[in-house]
């Protein structure tokens, strides 16, 4: 059966506001809320919603991010025709196609998309925190006629970071403005767009500079040009967690206000991830654990007290974390302390140091050599 | 790759009890997210073992599901892969190992297996192995067969040559062979060799293993050597988020899977995926399955928890080591304090009494009022009765109600005796006669009684639930329905007493009630009852056959999965070491006095004396049923093989059978002592002086004297039936292990070979002998136990 939609999902995100958590790694790939990555709650939301023709497009540090999705099985996009496609940068007759800009990335892939031709093109970003049905953006979408439909969220505060969305009362957009100082709408865009195929590649097939993107370019753009663009506003739990902070608040949530994501009601809404075979975790000291998520293969032997633990976390005897996200394999010596960080995988926290922060702050083995060096003084 | 392919067997069904009627042990959840099967598949995996055949039975849909196409071990694949061999055979019963035969039905997937070696494993070992040292060790032994044991313990593994294997299948129905452990033992022809796997192993057959075994992953020596990372145990990919610990969380030792919401105070514990437990809960020693929900205040101790059992507020489990506290998937359990139960059965110990039931009512109920059951029994007042004890009952009321077409008067009578209430109903006509039963009316006579019983409920109860015994009861729960009445759970002791009525006689009782036309009480009550239990396991399962549960198979298979089964247990009474009657008591930790008791027996029988010889004792009815049509011939040439053989019998029954068992002593004179009639000894004497208690029985619902046969250090010799097959366990001569010895085929020839055997362990290998002398001892077959397992059935009614 021919898909009648097709999902673009872009992952090449070098998140430079979450270094060094993105040194090596593309920003969908960064670990959440102990046994996920970011692009999870992405994948999920598709198989969730019945879309199983997905193109992946990778450029920044694919290899981990690759690996992981593997042939999709865990998302259940295993399948004989459709399901997963890595979409990398190629080089072609016409020269080396690399990716410059969100839509840009689209318009080297749209053959990719006529393979399968469907009637609309689902685009998304790789990185967000959000549990969506998709199937009633389209609904939305078809209801209202329009050449692309844009989905926007209600941040809590500070539009000023975000795409503000203006429309008018039967949803059309009648502005956008990316990053504005002065915001003249209360919604902002999620860089979720559902495009009519021919809508979008009319959008893109124009003679277009390298290095376009859909917020500030495609939408300006066909804005003026007179494109019917719909609204869709959606009204639930959306976090981008493009920094430091919003990544670390993000979790918390998790932890805090469970209701919000609702990963434990995952019968109706499921987010898969890639299992890891780890055993279950041990905690084998007494009365030492409170008020925390712990993952599989953690072995626990000192305290974790608000705090999130990715899988094979080992915490030594009589060492705390508190207010803490550790990251897979991450081990905590004896004795030691570590307070509102962000531990990268793989980080070894030395016996009897102790690292405190006052705003949350990512740590990994370097980070901790030069606040050993600190120490010393 | 790997030159061995694997055969693994995930058909046995042992005793688990509630935990494998959805599913059969190897599909058990383990160690919170795992599943048995996936330690071996694992380890196959680990060890590059492509082909692997499963060979499963019985409910194995939870199985299937889990292993699903075997892509998680790699085994989903173009050439070789996983294979599922469903038996072709549904009748032939399961052993405790995979036979040749059952191997025969699949015997192309042995043809076409390209590797040279094969290996034989189940799927109930928790281990972490490398079969690629094992395999390369079998080689370099050059031996036919390597067996894989830990220590001394069997774990039904082997690894041999394909092509050996394949004649031993080719040929399962001219060998006398069945199975790897028999070639093992028995084929002189073949070398055998053992390989031991030295890590932490553990072949999991029963609730109790299963919960040590569980607990055992807490210790961290121990949890390191099943959970590697360089040869992970893999299971099935599941979608629960981190486990979530709330504030006032207490934990010390325990391992949680994903999913789990935690409150309470919790240790020692292996807590499955998407478990909750809300606060001031205890949670100790116990194993919680999958979504099992545990509310504030419930108190946990020894338990095992099935899938999505929900603990309500309150309730308290108790269970032991030994005899761990069960539930059933989907069970919702709630507080217990102040349960209260009414007995209803035609007699208890020590007020009336023919057989076996009287005893089991007297030991049940005081054994449940001990564990804080508020217990009640209800009998019928029988003259016997009322001339011995009447004078100590209290009066309580007198009813009038209208019975097969007359008013009829009853007087109530109860007494307090070892915390258990009795009640008693009077009535001249019906009851007061020289015999409990046995009258032409007797089917008249316990319809009454039923209707009694209905009536005077209003003024004893309430209760939480009805437990009945037998067909005298089994017209309560069709009179009981549509009222706001209790449940009701019967208990069946012998399919063979059914009461089965002319409609004639039953029109007359229910000429005022008019119902349906009652022929059989025991079917009514199978067929009404809210649940039903059997005296044991196998008894159970063995009643889905015609051959033993005859004309009430169809309506019993009706009720398959409201039917239990829960061996009886042994009142404490029964001990040599406090046994008046016996001539010199002894303990398991001192077993030389048992030599006096048997100098005593011979002298006692007129027996040619001396301790070296082999005395074997039997106590019993004399019937068919017992086994009498296989035990002639097969004695007969025992005794004629071996001079210092010795056959000692106590009983009454049948002429025809009597008449043999005289053609016997005949012949053997000197070595056959009959004690036709219950007077002429004491049964004490035969269990404290024999060496062997022979039951070669053709149907033994639960049978109580192998228990105290093992009890009195005298090793059983039986035939696996009902309970029977639940408490004997057979001799192994590689561990040294067992009970007693068994055989499963109802036949002289295999019943002459097992008392061979035994006979040759006795003469030749004493030690092993004495060893299972004390692990019979040692054996738990307590009323605590049942009780227990009773409450457990209970709590899953109220």
């Amino acid at each position: 059966m021919k898909p009648s939609i097709v999902a673009m999902l872009l992952v090449g995100g070098r998140g430079t506001r979450l270094q060094p958590i993105t040194r090596r790694m593309a920003k969908p790939a960064v670990p959440f809320a102990g046994k996920y990555k970011l692009v999870d709650f992405v994948l999920s939301n598709l198989t969730n919603s019945g879309i199983d023709t997905v193109g992946i497009l990778t450029q920044y540090e694919p290899h981990s991010l690759m690996d992981y999705i593997g042939h999709g099985a865990s998302w259940d996009l295993d399948l004989v025709r459709g399901g997963v496609h890595f979409l990398t940068p190629y080089t072609s007759f016409e020269g080396e196609k690399w990716q410059k800009g969100t839509a840009h990335a689209i318009r080297q892939h749209l053959r990719f998309i006529d393979r399968y031709d469907p009637e609309w093109v689902l685009i998304l970003s790789g990185d967000h925190v959000y549990k969506m049905d998709y199937r009633k953006l389209l609904a939305h979408h078809q209801k209202s006629g329009a050449d692309y439909t844009i989905a926007g969220f209600y941040p809590d505060a500070d539009l000023s970071r975000f795409g503000v969305i203006e429309m008018d009362a039967s949803n059309r957009l009648q502005g956008f403005e990316e990053k504005p100082e002065d915001p003249k709408g209360s919604l902002a865009s999620m860089g979720v767009y559902l495009f009519n195929r021919e809508a979008l590649k009319r959008a893109l097939s124009e003679d277009l500079e390298e290095g376009f993107d859909f917020g500030k370019d495609i939408i300006p753009k066909t804005l003026s040009e007179g494109y019917e663009i719909n609204v869709y506003p959606y009204e639930g739990y959306f976090r981008d967690v493009g920094t430091i902070d919003s990544l670390y608040q993000a979790n918390m949530e998790v932890l805090d206000h469970p209701g919000l994501l609702k990963l434990n009601d995952y019968r109706k809404r499921p987010v898969h991830t890639k299992s890891s075979n780890q055993p279950p975790h041990h905690i084998m000291c007494e009365d030492s654990v409170h008020d925390s998520l712990i993952s599989d293969g953690c072995l626990i032997r000192g305290s974790v007290i608000h705090s999130i633990l990715s899988e094979g976390v080992f915490i030594k005897d009589d060492a705390l974390v508190r207010n803490s996200v550790l990251h897979p394999d991450v081990t905590i010596g004896e004795d030691a302390t570590v307070e509102n960080a962000i531990v990268l995988e793989g980080t070894m926290v030395m016996p009897g140091m102790s690292i405190r922060f006052d705003r949350p702050e990512a740590v990994d083995n370097e980070r901790l050599w030069a606040l050993g060096g600190d120490d010393d003084d | 790759m790997i030159n061995l392919f694997a055969v693994v067997d995930a058909q046995s069904r042992e005793s688990f009890e509630k935990l494998t009627l959805h599913r059969t042990p190897s599909a058990l959840p383990f160690a919170g997210k795992f599943r048995l099967i996936d330690f071996t598949l694992s380890n196959l995996l680990n060890s590059g073992v492509t082909t692997v055949a499963l060979f499963p039975s019985g409910n194995y849909r939870s199985l299937q599901d889990h292993v699903g196409s075997g892509k998680r071990w790699n085994l989903d694949r173009r050439r070789d892969g996983l294979f599922v061999l469903p038996p072709k055979n549904l009748v032939m019963p399961q052993g405790e190992m995979l036979t040749f035969q059952r191997m025969h039905e699949h015997i192309e997937y042995f043809k076409r297996s390209t590797q040279k070696y094969v290996l034989l494993t189940t799927a109930q070992i928790v281990w972490n192995i490398d079969f690629e040292a094992a395999l390369q060790e079998h080689i370099d032994s050059q031996a036919d067969i390597s067996e894989i044991m830990s220590e001394t313990r069997r774990l039904r593994t082997f690894i041999t040559q394909k092509e050996l294997l394949l004649r031993y299948i080719r040929d399962y129905d001219v060998i006398p062979y069945k199975t790897m452990n028999d070639l093992v033992w028995r084929e002189p022809k073949l070398k055998v060799n053992t390989i031991v796997h030295q890590a932490y192993t553990k072949l999991i057959r029963n609730p109790s293993a299963f919960l040590r075994a569980n607990l055992d992953m807490l210790k961290f020596e121990i949890g390191q050597t099943i959970f590697k990372p360089d040869r992970p145990i893999i299971s099935k990919e599941k979608t629960a988020p981190p486990a979530r610990y709330l504030k006032n969380a207490r934990l010390s030792n325990v391992m949680v899977a994903a999913g789990a919401q935690l409150s309470g105070d919790i240790s020692d514990s292996v807590i499955g995926r998407d478990v909750t437990i809300k606060e001031h809960a205890v949670v100790r020693r116990s194993v919680l399955m999958n979504n099992a929900f545990v509310e504030a205040g419930a108190q946990l101790d020894h338990v095992i928890l099935d899938k999505n059992t929900v603990v309500k507020q309150d309730a308290v489990l108790q269970g032991t080591l030994q005899s761990p506290y069960v539930t059933e998937k989907n069970q919702i359990i709630t507080d217990q304090s102040g349960l209260s139960i009414l007995l209803v059965a035609a007699e208890a110990y020590p007020y009336a009494k023919t057989g076996g039931l009287a005893d089991v009512v007297d030991g049940l109920s005081k054994a449940l009022s001990k564990q804080g059951v508020e217990t009640s029994v209800i009998l019928p007042l029988y003259k016997q009765v009322k001339e011995k004890h009447a004078e100590t009952f209290g009066y309580l009321d007198t009813l009038t109600f209208t019975f097969a077409g007359e008013t009829r008067k009853i007087r109530l009578y109860n007494i307090l005796r070892e915390k258990v209430r009795f009640y008693f109903i009077e009535h001249f006509g019906f009851f007061e006669r020289d015999a409990l039963y046995g009258y032409e009316d007797d089917c008249t006579r316990f319809a009454f009684f039923n209707f009694a019983v209905r009536e005077v409920l209003g003024s004893i109860g309430p209760f939480d639930l009805l437990h009945l015994h037998d067909w005298h009861t089994g017209l309560l729960p069709a009179l009981l329905e549509g009222e706001e009445h209790p449940p009701t759970l019967l208990t069946i002791h012998n399919i063979d007493y059914q009461g089965i009525c002319t409609p004639d006689t039953l029109a007359e009782a229910y000429a005022q009630d008019p119902g349906k036309p009652v022929v059989n009480f025991l079917e009514e009550g199978i067929q009404n009852a809210t649940k039903l239990s059997t005296v044991s396991e196998t008894y159970r399962d063995e009643l889905r056959y015609e051959y033993y549960g005859k004309n009430l198979t169809q309506p019993l298979l009706k009720r398959e999965r409201d039917f239990h089964g829960v061996l009886n247990g042994l009142s404490k009474q029964h001990s040599p070491s406090n046994d008046p009657l016996i001539l010199a008591p002894y303990h398991p930790g001192d077993l030389s006095p048992k030599t006096e008791n048997k100098l005593y027996l011979q002298r006692l029988m007129r027996l040619p004396l001396g301790v070296d010889r082999f005395i074997v004792g039997m106590v019993s009815r004399i019937t068919e049923q017992k086994g009498f049509p296989i035990l002639i011939d097969a004695m007969s040439d025992f005794l004629e093989r071996h001079d210092d053989a010795q056959f000692v019998l106590l009983g009454t029954g049948e002429q025809e059978h009597i008449d043999a068992l005289k053609g016997l002593k005949e012949s053997h004179p000197r070595q056959v002592r009959l004690n036709i009639g219950y007077d002429s000894a004491q049964p004490n004497h035969i269990y404290a002086g024999s060496d062997c208690y022979l039951m070669p029985s053709r149907v033994e619902p639960c049978g109580l004297s192998q228990m105290i046969a093992m009890r009195y250090g005298t090793l059983p010799l039986v035939r696996l039936t009902g309970g029977l097959a639940d408490s004997v366990e057979d001799y192994d001569p590689i561990t040294k292990e067992g009970t007693g010895f068994t055989f499963f085929n109802y036949d002289s020839a295999d019943l002459l070979a097992r008392l061979e055997d035994a006979y040759r362990v006795f003469k030749e290998r004493r030690e092993d002998w004495e060893r299972m002398q004390r692990r019979a001892m040692r054996r738990d077959f307590s009323l605590e136990k049942q009780a227990q397992k009773m409450l457990e059935i209970y709590q899953s009614m109220v």
